[in-house]
């Protein structure tokens, strides 16, 4: 095998702390005992490795992208985005790192759904805020020459907005900004949502519909990652927001899965639960991510 | 003197082997560059990159735990990689609310790549190990760390019989 240098070893054993791509690393409540036993046994770690837990959180453009292919294509409307003239008045670096998520989401929705000005324009806004947070080298004059060029190419837009979101977040991670990054991504999940829920109505039969009931298990991994930076006031006020929405997808019911027909050529892995969504939770919920997307996006 | 060198720099290794995959920038792309597999003749499926694909650099002994969010109705490749060709890699596939064991390659002849969709919307923990003492050390060269990569890949499921959506 190879040996890295001792020199190589050090740096990253003295360079990195414990949070993440996507997620941090966080002792579950719920994730004890049990399974530090089982991998004890498989190998000589110590009992923190064994219950070390990194939260990994999909992309909003993830969302976007499947609410785009379940039907929404001709979803495109700009109005409900934040403006980006507000972006000149995000003064201190809790609205900077939330916003900077949020239009991050608005661009990636005008990518995904083909709005190629609009893109550009929040672009704009995105390299603004990425300068004054400290991901300036990602967000370089090429990639606005990307877009540019890309304008009519829904795919490259796309692919582009999400390269800058994947960089943005290793730039902060290489630089140590655990709580902005947890603030960005805590705004891009909830510009997500906002989103989601303006371009969907309730419709029960509808995909789009079950996935919003389905960012249950996101945000519980949102939260989770952000436990690790609670002690900046910023995270630990978006995570007084996030708990709050927490209690309304936890109102949300659960039941068993019944074990489906064997799939063709694909292996399923069986049971876990449906959460169940109805037209009152579902604009509770939409309410609920409203207001809190509306606190971060107004200036004061 | 030796000694103390020594104990400074295990207790380092055990440092920075606390979670693997948490020494991200290290090997930061290294799951982009070198787990995507060329699709096999014939093959038109079009997975899409997951963003909560990760990776990280482990020593022999080396387990880390990813929480991922895996939906209902999608279609899911994992691919595991290491830097160094030939290193066993493990990786387990476990029910983040209930434990339950839904998948261990080491049964199913140490595969480094699994598709699979799942009958619900889950919390799944994916357990990645690099075992100790594998193959290379009896070839005189222990591994002290080497960059392991997976890859999260998703595609919306076929569906059979006609759908409004």
């Amino acid at each position: 095998m190879k040996l890295k240098s001792l020199t190589y070893i050090l740096s990253a054993s003295l360079s990195f702390s414990l949070f993440s791509c996507g997620g941090g690393s966080h002792e579950s409540d719920e994730l004890s005992t049990n399974d530090s036993t089982k991998v004890d046994s498989l190998a000589l770690n110590t009992e923190a490795d064994a219950n070390s837990i990194i939260y990994q959180v999909p992309s909003p453009s993830e969302m976007l992208t499947f609410v785009k292919m379940v039907g929404g294509k001709n979803n495109k409307n700009a109005s409900f985005l934040n403006p980006s003239d507000n972006a000149k008045n995000y003064n201190d670096a809790k609205s900077k790192a939330i916003n900077f998520g949020i239009y991050g989401c608005d661009l990636s929705y005008c990518s995904t759904f083909e709005m190629g000005v609009e893109a550009l324009k929040y672009f704009k806004v995105v390299k603004q805020l990425g300068d004054e947070i400290g991901v300036s080298t990602t967000i370089d004059a090429n990639v606005a020459k990307r877009l540019e060029k890309n304008v009519g190419n829904s795919d490259s837009l796309a692919s582009i907005t999400d390269d800058l979101y994947y960089n943005s977040f290793e730039d902060l991670q290489k630089g140590k900004q655990g709580s902005t990054l947890a603030l960005m991504v805590a705004g891009g999940y909830i510009e997500s949502l906002y989103i989601v829920t303006n371009l969907n109505k309730f419709d029960a039969k509808n995909p789009a519909t079950q996935r919003i009931a389905d960012q249950k298990y996101t945000l519980d991994n949102i939260i989770e990652f952000m436990k690790n930076f609670e002690s900046d006031a910023s995270v630990a006020e978006v995570l007084k927001d996030l708990n709050s929405l927490k209690t309304d997808y936890d109102a949300l019911k659960e039941t068993s899965v019944a074990t489906d027909a064997p799939a063709k050529g694909i292996k399923v892995l069986d049971g876990g639960t449906n959460v169940e969504i109805t037209d009152v939770q579902y604009k509770a919920i939409s309410e609920k991510v409203k207001s809190i997307r509306n606190s971060y996006t107004t200036v004061k | 003197m030796k000694k103390v060198v020594a104990i400074f720099v295990f207790a380092i290794i055990l440092n920075y082997s606390n979670n693997s995959f948490s020494q991200s920038s290290i090997c930061a792309n290294f799951h982009k560059e070198h787990c995507v597999n060329e699709p096999a003749k014939g093959d038109k499926r079009e997975f899409l990159y997951n963003s909560q694909s990760r990776s990280g650099l482990f020593s022999q002994g080396s387990i880390s735990k990813l929480r991922c969010v895996i939906y209902k109705g999608m279609d899911y490749r994992l691919s595991l990689c290491c830097e160094t060709a030939g290193t066993q890699v493990n990786f387990k596939i476990i029910d983040a609310k209930t434990k339950e064991e839904l998948f261990d390659n080491a049964k199913n002849e140490n595969a480094q790549q699994f598709e699979f969709q799942s009958n619900s919307t889950r919390n799944l923990l994916i357990e990645v190990s690099v075992p100790s003492g594998d193959a290379t050390e009896a070839k005189g060269k222990p591994m002290d760390g080497a960059c392991v990569g997976l890859l999260i890949e998703h595609k919306i499921s076929e569906r059979s019989g006609f759908s409004k959506y």
